[in-house]
């Protein structure tokens, strides 16, 4: 069979894992939306618990070094304009990221993966990341969340419907499960993505491994065209 | 038209991080393309380990795995021939003081290509064939395959216990560390007064953009 682009059969699947605590997740969410078609890639959005991640991998967040997260705020800053995403950082950071977490943000975003399309996931996951990294608003509240699901396009009557999901034991199992699996491919932090080729799963961490990622894919990688932004 | 006034990049580097090997080898490909003026900084990355209180990834076990991994990757991604050293622990906990004062010694007393190549020696030896790179015969043999002559080699290695070449990897060090260091590679640009300090093998796209040049991968 030749390798037709509009063959499903040769498409290759790439797992991004994720929690939108984490702005470096939102950079790599960004740049597989935009690569998206140009590789032909099925995109499968799994959100993780990025608590769970640095627990059960024994890593520490790298704010937790003055050096470290000095330069991360540098370092978001650059990208933010190299890769034209409206990051900014909450005012208070170490309160959003660690006193009010994104447990129920995350099982929202499973929820919604469970009974929704791919679409909607990647549109509520965009509106939390512009709520939390862009916009310095809680993501934490019921009319929070309620907020993001129907700005991204969610009928408030379905919205209401999904948050009560984030209570039920098997969003909440889905959720761990996925987290589960991200910890055994190796994780220790967000994102972690894994690129299925040739029945064998290749697992890279952090936003800045597409030019390797391409090139596992046998495609190219020309940086993070802008032009394709959804924002 | 005058020609622009030449960028001035700094890179400060251990030989113990194979990160910075990568680096090294992008960097020094992109030099002529980008005209940068490219200054090595051999600094002491257990120094800044300390000093920023940060520590190497490999002590998280997760972590180190992955490293192996994405190592290896870059490596043949960058065509830079990396092996896994055996006991990369081991190796690590030897520690680089003397290669780095060797290095830091050619940088004093010989020129650019001479730091270029006996750097790249060393990162040959620990990185890629196993070999020691702690005992004088090993830095003597770094610096011939790097080209230096047999006096000058010797010479180089009594000039590591000399004043002027341990205080001049700790104004390397400090310098890095003034500049919000934390690991290595610190990559310092210098663009119009001002001073960009980039961490890391993995940015330059945003080097490049920053300078207004242009960054096509590995070469």
């Amino acid at each position: 069979m030749t390798s037709s682009g509009f063959s499903q059969v040769g498409r290759k699947t790439v797992e991004l894992f994720y929690d939108v605590v984490s702005p470096y997740s939102w950079i790599g969410f960004e740049l597989l939306c935009r690569y998206r078609h140009k590789w032909n890639i099925d995109l499968k959005f799994k959100p993780f618990f990025l608590g769970a991640i640095m627990h059960y991998s024994k890593n520490s967040p790298p704010g937790s070094n003055l050096h470290k997260g000095n330069y991360a705020g540098k370092d978001l800053h650059r990208l933010r304009s190299y890769c034209n995403i409206p990051l900014n950082a909450p005012s208070d950071v170490a309160e959003v990221m660690f006193v009010k977490g994104t447990l129920s943000a995350q099982r929202l975003l499973t929820a919604i993966s469970m009974d929704l399309d791919d679409k909607a996931v990647e549109d509520v996951s965009r509106e939390l990341w512009l709520r939390i990294w862009s916009k310095d608003k809680d993501i934490t509240e019921a009319d929070s969340l309620l907020a993001a699901a129907t700005n991204a396009g969610i009928p408030m009557e379905k919205a209401k419907i999904l948050l009560t999901r984030i209570k039920d034991q098997d969003v909440k199992d889905k959720l761990k499960e996925r987290t589960e699996t991200a910890l055994s491919h190796g994780a220790f932090g967000a994102p972690t993505i894994l690129v299925h080729v040739d029945g064998k799963a290749h697992m890279y961490f952090g936003s800045d491994r597409m030019p390797l990622i391409a090139h596992l894919l046998g495609e190219k990688y020309e940086g993070p065209l802008p032009e394709l932004s959804k924002l | 038209m005058a020609t622009p006034a030449k960028r001035t990049v700094e890179f400060f580097y251990d030989v113990i991080s194979p990160y910075s090997w990568i680096a090294f080898e992008q960097i020094c490909k992109y030099r002529g393309r980008w005209g940068i003026d490219l200054k090595f900084k051999p600094f002491l990355l257990g120094g800044v380990f300390k000093a920023s209180g940060n520590d190497t990834p490999s002590t998280n076990s997760q972590k180190l795995k992955y490293i192996v991994l994405d190592m290896n990757r870059l490596a043949k991604f960058y065509k830079v021939p990396f092996q896994n050293p055996p006991n990369m622990m081991e190796m690590i906990m030897k520690g680089t003081l003397s290669a780095q004062r060797f290095i830091v010694a050619a940088s004093m007393d010989l020129h650019d290509k001479a730091t270029e190549n006996i750097s790249r020696q060393l990162w040959m030896r620990l990185w890629s064939k196993n070999q020691d790179a702690t005992t004088p015969e090993s830095l003597f043999e770094a610096a011939r395959l790097a080209g230096v002559d047999e006096n000058q080699a010797k010479k180089l290695l009594t000039r590591m216990k000399d004043s002027d070449v341990k205080d001049g990897l700790k104004q390397n060090t400090e310098r890095a560390l003034k500049n919000g260091a934390f690991g290595s590679p610190t990559i310092l640009v210098h663009i119009d007064g001002k001073s960009h300090m980039f961490f890391g093998s993995d940015r330059f796209h945003i080097i490049a953009h920053i300078m207004g040049v242009k960054y096509e991968g590995p070469l």
